[in-house]
């Protein structure tokens, strides 16, 4: 049989798996770094939890990051959430859906939850952004 | 700020099989010995023939069968008449089970019945006992402790004037725990209760003599050890004779225990494998203990956090399992694409439920998905051990590094 | 070269089967259950097969269970059956039916359920009267009836059968192992609600055979632990074998009617040449039959005998089915038919396959015409 090399073996939709991988934008800002507003969400049932990381710069995030615990899909929520929120405003992260997620990584509906962990994770962030988040 | 990198992905281009106590490859000393009986043998061209047919290439099929039968016997200490060929191990659990339960009555409500096992049990031994609670009948469930150890005592403690048949395996297939067999076995002989053992991971990893162990039924399972598939076979006592109603009905084959055409290939398999085994046993049992040992200290001189699941004081050569704190079971699984191994038995592995086995043993659901069970074989190396340690210590740093508990970045 | 003249007791694997399977049986094939690469390949090889036996009888590729054979098919279908019904619904089934058929019913019988045999004619067929006399006295859960006999080949109006039974709220489980491959076997033409087949008598391995069930018969499992099969047929799948009962079928379906047309050319040969020896019984032969298959008696001869004396030529045939031979007994399935118990002990099957040949015919009936000579030399 042909063994390739970090072939996807569990059949993970692709964007999930090359997301979980590759993971960019893993990790967390320095604390006290100017103009990061962190949210962090929380399933239970699926013991999964999203933290993610947005660094403003005159109403526009600058950069993110992401951490993550629980499985490949939250992962790899968390890693897309992070690498697209990068040059949006405020307005634009607000009309992200959790439908949208799952359309952009093909999440089936039995991971439904993960893309809802991801959308609560962008809401925790919004719901914490001061009146002007430019420093 | 703290940038998390993802471990470069393996440019190992083979996937290394960590999985042996899901199933074997087959020897090719057995395959060889399937071919003749396949296709037809060279000096015989009928070889193929039903072992239950009256000419000429049915009487050498079914010498065949008698040969491997003997095989068979032979690795467990038992007579050639004492095994009954099956289809696996789920069929012989079953037919052991069922079959006992209901030649002593208890299915038509006829007698009160009871039956002792234990919770960390192969699924298709629970599954039967479940079916037999369904048909009246009371099941004992045995917990064993935090090292997944059962004491001959706790055994003798269930019994009841109605304890009909013990059953217990001599392996757990997921920890490796082995129960004392020899000792719970003469404890039931003197107490005059039946004795049932799934022998399926003990058979070729331990010694077994049935002239000295006074089990009554026991469980094989070909392609565990490296034979074919869809083959097995249950050992039956004939002194004292273990009585059994048969489950499968027709034509009168295997003594009238197990109905159907036998399969020769595959009969002809289970019986090369068994004479294999018999003749590895010790060299296999030593190199897979090596093997055990070294991949557990490469993981726990590396790792904090990590918990042993089973008695490693009595724990069959060829299993470990593993625990690991602060990762999720599913992730650390898939961060293994190039390790083929399972979370528990293979049976439960598709879902994503915590492994029964490790919740028996106390574990909280956290730890008991977040496991692994390597199982090792005949063509496991050194090298896959060390690089297969070396994977799983880069990914679970990773996964925890990844993790936002405890941090605060 | 010894003559096999024994198709309905078991058939060689043909060699494209036999390459199918040692692809698995040497590769690195996993547990089908197990969810890293080995047993996903496993898996996709084991639903590729299932597509291929539901393709041979005209069934939907989620209604084929894979089973360790036919016994354990028929086994699942009548004790599964019964076990999902009220105690009083009754199983009936034909007095020719095999002997993993009778023997499950003789069991469920022991067991306190209601079983019936249904009487078939001298010719082999259900007797319809019967039948619906007995279907009418009461609650049926099931009905067992062959699609083709193993011994005399005889065919069944299956499709009528179920009719009758399904009018009386009935289910029809069909016995289709000897007909599959042979005639064209259709699981809605049938009419059948469960059906049962094996590898091993189409060119397929031994040790796997299937249950084609309707979805919405309800069956308990015979066997209990580990879900496989949808938890109707739990046990770590039989790869190399389920991938070559797939192959088998394929084959099958492909080649029936060559190999019908070839097997019914060599059996009319070989019946014409029976007649010319006088003093022969074929049973069934004013019935609809399978094309390879002759049953019949020479008169003086007792059957054990002639199978022996033929089976010293190197030619190997059959008194009756391979299950019970040996036994003494004569063949259940004439008895059935209303044959003198003389009759049924002199019974030899001859059941022909695509490797069969003229010469093979004709070395047959002239090794009969020197032991006729011989016995009424005797």
């Amino acid at each position: 049989m042909p063994l390739v090399e970090d072939s996807n073996p569990f059949a993970y939709p692709a964007p999930v798996w090359t997301l979980f991988r590759s993971a960019p934008r893993a990790g967390g800002f320095a604390p006290g770094t100017p103009g990061v507003v962190t949210g962090e969400a929380q399933s239970n049932a699926a013991r999964s939890r999203l933290r993610l990381q947005l660094r403003f710069e005159r109403g526009r995030v600058a950069d993110a990051r992401f951490r993550a615990y629980g499985c490949p899909t939250s992962i790899a929520v968390g890693a897309w959430l992070a690498g697209w929120a990068v040059g949006k405003d405020v307005r634009e992260l607000a009309g992200l859906s959790a439908a949208r997620l799952r359309k952009e990584l093909e999440i089936p509906d039995h991971r439904a939850h993960c893309a809802l962990l991801g959308e609560d994770a962008l809401r925790a962030v919004l719901d914490r952004l001061p009146e002007d988040p430019s420093p | 700020m703290s940038a998390v990198i993802a471990p470069a992905t393996s440019r190992a281009a083979r996937t290394i099989y960590l999985d042996y106590a899901a199933t074997t490859p087959l020897a090719p000393q057995v395959l060889e010995a399937m071919l003749p009986y396949l296709r037809g043998g060279e000096s015989d061209p009928l070889l193929w023939a039903n072992p239950a047919s009256a000419h000429g290439p049915g009487y050498r099929a079914r010498a065949a069968v008698e040969r491997a039968r003997a095989q068979v016997a032979a690795l467990i200490g038992a007579d050639a008449t004492e095994i009954i060929f099956t289809s696996g191990a789920t069929e012989s659990n079953n037919l052991a089970i069922k079959g006992a339960l209901e030649f002593h009555g208890a299915l038509r409500g006829s007698r009160r019945a009871h039956l002792v096992s234990s919770r960390t049990e192969h699924r298709c031994v629970l599954d039967s006992c479940r079916y037999l609670e369904t048909q009246g009948v009371r099941v004992t469930y045995l917990k064993p402790d935090a090292l997944g150890r059962i004491a001959p005592a706790q055994v003798f403690e269930a019994l009841t004037p109605d304890t009909v048949l013990v059953s217990l395996m001599w392996v757990n297939n997921e920890i490796g725990v082995v129960y004392d067999i020899p000792a719970i076995a003469r404890g039931l002989r003197e107490r005059g209760v039946l004795f049932h053992v799934d022998a399926v991971q003990a058979a070729g990893k331990l010694p077994i003599d049935l002239r000295e162990v006074p089990v009554d039924l026991l469980s094989l399972s070909a392609h565990k050890i490296y034979g074919p598939k869809g083959v097995g076979a249950l050992y039956v006592r004939r002194k004292p004779r273990a009585r059994l109603a048969p489950q499968m009905h027709g034509g009168g084959h295997e003594q009238g225990m197990r109905s159907g055409t036998l399969a020769t290939h595959q009969i002809v398999g289970l019986g090369a494998a068994c004479a294999l085994a018999a003749q590895r046993l010790g060299e296999d049992a030593v190199r897979l203990a090596q093997l055990r040992e070294r991949l557990w200290q490469r993981l726990a001189s590396a790792l904090p956090g990590l918990h042993r699941n089973g008695d490693p004081q009595a724990c069959a050569p060829h299993l470990l399992n593993v625990s690991f704190e602060g990762v999720e079971g599913e992730a650390l699984r898939a961060s293994l694409p190039e390790l083929a191994l399972s979370s528990g038995s293979a049976c439960s592995s598709a879902t994503a439920e915590p492994s029964y086995v490790l919740r028996a043993l106390g574990r909280d659901d956290e730890l008991a998905n977040a496991s692994l069970r390597f199982s090792f074989g005949r063509a496991t190396s050194v090298e896959e051990i060390e690089c297969a340690a070396q994977r799983v210590i880069e990914q679970v740093r990773w996964l925890r590094e990844l993790s936002p508990f405890g941090k605060d970045g | 070269m010894p003559i096999y003249f024994d198709h309905n007791a078991t058939t060689p694997l043909d060699p494209r089967v036999l390459e199918a399977m040692q692809a698995c049986l040497g590769g690195p094939y996993g547990n089908a259950s197990s969810v890293h690469r080995y047993g996903r390949a496993a898996r996709d090889a084991i639903e590729a097969a299932r597509a291929q036996v539901a393709a041979l009888v005209g069934a939907q590729p989620q209604e084929v269970f894979f089973t360790s054979g036919a016994t354990e098919s028929n086994n699942l279908a009548l004790q599964g059956a019964l076990a999902t019904a009220p105690a009083a619904a009754r199983l009936l089934y034909g007095a020719t039916e095999h002997p993993s058929v009778l023997e499950t019913a003789e069991a469920l019988r022991a067991a306190g359920r209601a079983v019936e045999v249904v009487a078939v004619g001298r010719d082999g067929l259900l007797d319809w009267a019967a039948y619906e006399t007995q279907l009418s006295r009461g609650p049926v859960r099931l009905v067992a009836l062959m699609r083709a006999n193993n011994e005399t080949g005889v065919i069944q109006d299956v499709p009528r059968a179920a009719r009758l039974a399904h009018a009386r709220g009935a289910l029809l489980h069909c016995d289709a192992v000897q007909a599959a491959g042979k005639i064209p076997v259709d699981f809605d033409a049938l009419g059948a609600d469960l059906m049962s087949l094996s590898a091993h008598k189409i060119y397929g391995p031994k040790g796997v055979g299937a249950l084609v069930k309707r979805a919405a018969v309800e069956l308990a499992p015979l066997l209990h632990g580990g879900g496989q099969e949808h938890g109707l047929r739990p046990g770590t799948e039989n790869l190399p074998a389920i991938v070559g009962f797939g192959v088998a079928a394929e084959l099958a379906r492909d080649e029936l009617e060559r190999r019908a047309a070839h097997c019914r050319r060599l059996r009319e040969m070989l019946e014409a040449g029976l007649r010319r020896l006088g003093a022969v019984t074929i049973f069934g032969d004013s019935a609809p039959r399978l094309p390879n298959t002759v049953q019949f008696a020479l008169a003086g001869w007792e059957g054990e005998a002639l199978l022996m004396a033929l089976d010293r030529k190197g030619i190997a045939v059959s008194s009756g089915s391979a299950c019970s031979s040996g036994k003494g007994e004569p063949s259940h399935v004439l008895l059935g038919m209303g044959w003198p118990r003389e009759l049924a002990f002199g019974a030899i099957r001859v059941s022909l396959g695509p490797s069969s040949t003229e010469n093979e015919i004709a070395r047959f009936l002239a090794v009969l015409s020197e032991l006729q000579a011989l016995g009424a030399a005797a």
